[in-house]
């Protein structure tokens, strides 16, 4: 199994205080989002929504979560992402 | 801009070689290998292990873009991605982790070369499995085509994404200038997804150009109608076609 570091996560988001939380999953981790969701909400009160569309790396994140008052987004199966303008 | 946290979704099982994999090596002589894994699957320590005592050297390296040495990420495909170049440098190349997307990145690396296998052990499924220069071949015949396209092609159409992970707008800038001097017809265009079935809507572009995620010019031009290639080859893709051996 996957470790998904729930108690990490559920950590950062009361750090944050976040009230509304994105998560977006890899397509091999989809189906684990309503585990995810559900214990977040339950142990933080935040609002969870689940990022419907693409996860192919950390390069590839969503934009204009503002304005849906997006607080914190955790994205899972990456890490940080140097991105290089000389190599392209 | 959105706080963001990163988690590795680490594979939590220790990653052991099966026995299959150590006597292929061994039936192939292997005396050194390049190790490379995706990020869930960075625990390697009994991978080096079982790699010393079969007496095969270990070679690892950090790739540009990652976080981590010996992760890999999917836009790692060119020789030059990595900090080192352990591919040229080893008898064979080892992918663990699970899918075809990375390992295919470290045959693409290999362009223009002769294409060694690689090799991959998947921890999910305990298997192994071999993959070779006939699983990109498809890939490098379109890319080729494509290129060849390009060269003959007026008029352009390069493509930016507002994805910021993706975004190399200035870099955009520059080829737009590059190819306006070789007489090419250059429009910018701006998108947040490449929906390559859009690329009717514009029916004049005669080839486009991708500045986002490299492997759109290497894995998904084997499904386009129309011609792409990537930013990189754009600059000089005479080059780029003598060193593929035409």
């Amino acid at each position: 199994m996957f470790d998904l570091e729930i108690a990490t996560v559920l950590q950062r988001i009361k750090e944050k205080q976040a009230k509304r939380v994105l998560i977006q999953l890899p397509d091999g981790l989809k189906p684990r989002a309503q585990e995810v969701a559900d214990l977040i909400e339950k142990e933080t009160g935040a609002e969870v929504m689940i990022w419907f569309g693409s996860c192919f790396g950390a390069c590839d994140l969503p934009i204009g979560l503002n304005s849906v008052g997006i607080d914190l987004m955790v994205q899972w199966g990456h890490n940080i992402y140097h991105k290089t303008v000389k190599e392209w | 801009m959105v706080e963001m946290v990163f988690v590795d979704a680490t594979w939590e099982q220790e990653i052991v070689l099966g026995k299959d994999l150590l006597r292929y090596f061994e039936k192939e002589k292997v005396k050194s290998v390049g190790l490379f894994a995706s990020v869930q699957f960075l625990k390697l320590e009994k991978v080096r292990e079982q790699l010393q005592q079969s007496e095969i050297r270990v070679h690892e390296t950090k790739a540009k873009r990652t976080h981590l040495k010996t992760q890999i990420l999917g836009c790692d495909a060119y020789h030059d991605s990595f900090e080192e170049d352990i591919i040229a440098t080893s008898d064979a190349v080892l992918y663990i982790g699970d899918g075809l997307f990375h390992p295919k990145a470290l045959l693409l690396a290999q362009t223009g070369r002769e294409i060694k296998p690689v090799v991959i052990w998947d921890p999910v499924s305990e298997k192994m499995k071999i993959i070779t220069q006939a699983d990109i071949e498809k890939q490098l015949n379109k890319k080729k085509a494509n290129l060849k396209k390009f060269l003959a092609a007026d008029v352009v159409g390069v493509m930016v994404t507002v994805k910021p992970g993706q975004q190399y707008m200035k870099n955009a800038l520059f080829l737009k200038q590059v190819l306006e001097k070789k007489g090419k017809k250059v429009y910018l265009f701006l998108g947040d997804t490449f929906d390559y079935r859009l690329f009717e809507n514009y029916p004049f572009v005669q080839v486009w150009v991708n500045t986002a995620c490299p492997r759109i010019g290497t894995d998904d031009i084997t499904e386009m109608q129309r011609p792409l290639i990537n930013i990189r080859e754009a600059y000089d893709a005479e080059k780029t076609l003598e060193e593929m051996g035409k």
